[in-house]
């Protein structure tokens, strides 16, 4: 099995080369559902390895861990969301 | 005689908080924050859909995607700060923690850069919602990064003094869970202002 520090060395590259896509997708895609979906799942799977790894919360205290992973499921999915109801979301928030 | 010895307090049955119950007060509040101003900018884009399609492309992807590196890498080097401790190596420590020191620095200046940058293309907060939305996000974001680079000075401090060993490190533990946190905001702030178009 991996060590822990061989984990996060590797991590560190990874996510980076993950933002370097995501820049390069920023530049370059065509703006739609199927790249909003790309990114927010960048998103997620970044935020994730930070908690889990860096943060070292996947073995550590429960409560810390599930509200620090919440943060990375809900706000990936509310990128999606807005992108497909933002007209719903407008008209909700319109005083 | 007295009895004064004092037993340890108990793990948590929910497992081991890192640093310790403070800090995550504080990083609890911070996420709390940005949740909100997060929940900001969804309103704000669902009202301004054509200002947040926008906005992104006039600003410098190049300053988003060195700060982000910024942030990633300099949380990487804290844990390995962290490790290093572990295995009792002060000095192996206090570098990475310089490291540190030098990715917040870089991102300072990478930030302050970017701003001037913004000022001589003619963008401002007050053009539209989704740079009202990007400066509030992103000035927030450096108070967070400021205080976080006071706490870095106190452990470099401490970790040169030797005052952390590998049985008792709870202060550097608790900065390192500061700086995740402040990178998680920002791993955030990236996608939503400089790359969703």
């Amino acid at each position: 099995m991996m060590s822990h520090e061989k984990l996060i060395d590797r991590l560190w590259l990874l996510l980076v080369a993950l933002t370097l896509g995501g820049a390069w997708i920023g530049e370059s895609a065509e703006p739609g559902l199927a790249v909003t979906i790309i990114i927010a799942l960048t998103m997620a799977f970044k935020g994730r390895m930070v908690v889990d790894h860096f943060m070292e919360l996947k073995t550590a205290n429960r409560t810390l861990r599930n509200l620090m992973r919440g943060f990375f499921y809900v706000l990936p999915a509310v990128t999606v969301l807005t992108s497909l109801f933002g007209d719903w979301l407008a008209r909700l928030t319109t005083l | 005689m007295l009895q004064t010895a004092v037993a340890p307090l108990p793990e948590p049955v929910a497992g081991r908080i890192p640093g310790n119950k403070g800090i995550w007060a504080g990083i609890l509040s911070e996420m709390t924050e940005f949740a909100l101003l997060f929940g900001v900018y969804f309103i704000a884009r669902a009202h301004y859909p054509e200002a947040f399609r926008e906005g992104p492309a006039r600003l410098s992807t190049l300053a988003g995607t060195l700060n982000t590196v910024m942030m990633i890498s300099g949380s990487y080097f804290v844990a390995k700060s962290v490790h290093a401790i572990r295995q009792n190596r002060q000095q192996v420590s206090l570098r990475w923690l310089f490291l540190v020191l030098l990715a917040a620095s870089g991102y300072m200046v990478i930030k302050a850069i970017e701003f001037q940058w913004n000022v001589s293309h003619g963008i401002t907060g007050g053009m539209n919602l989704f740079f009202t939305v990007y400066y509030y996000l992103t000035f927030t974001h450096i108070v967070h990064v400021g205080w976080g680079m006071m706490g870095l000075l106190w452990v470099m401090v401490r970790t040169g003094s030797g005052a952390y060993s590998p049985a008792d490190h709870d202060g550097l533990e608790a900065f390192a869970s500061y700086w995740h946190a402040t990178d998680l905001a920002w791993l955030v702030i990236f996608p939503l202002l400089y790359v969703l178009h």
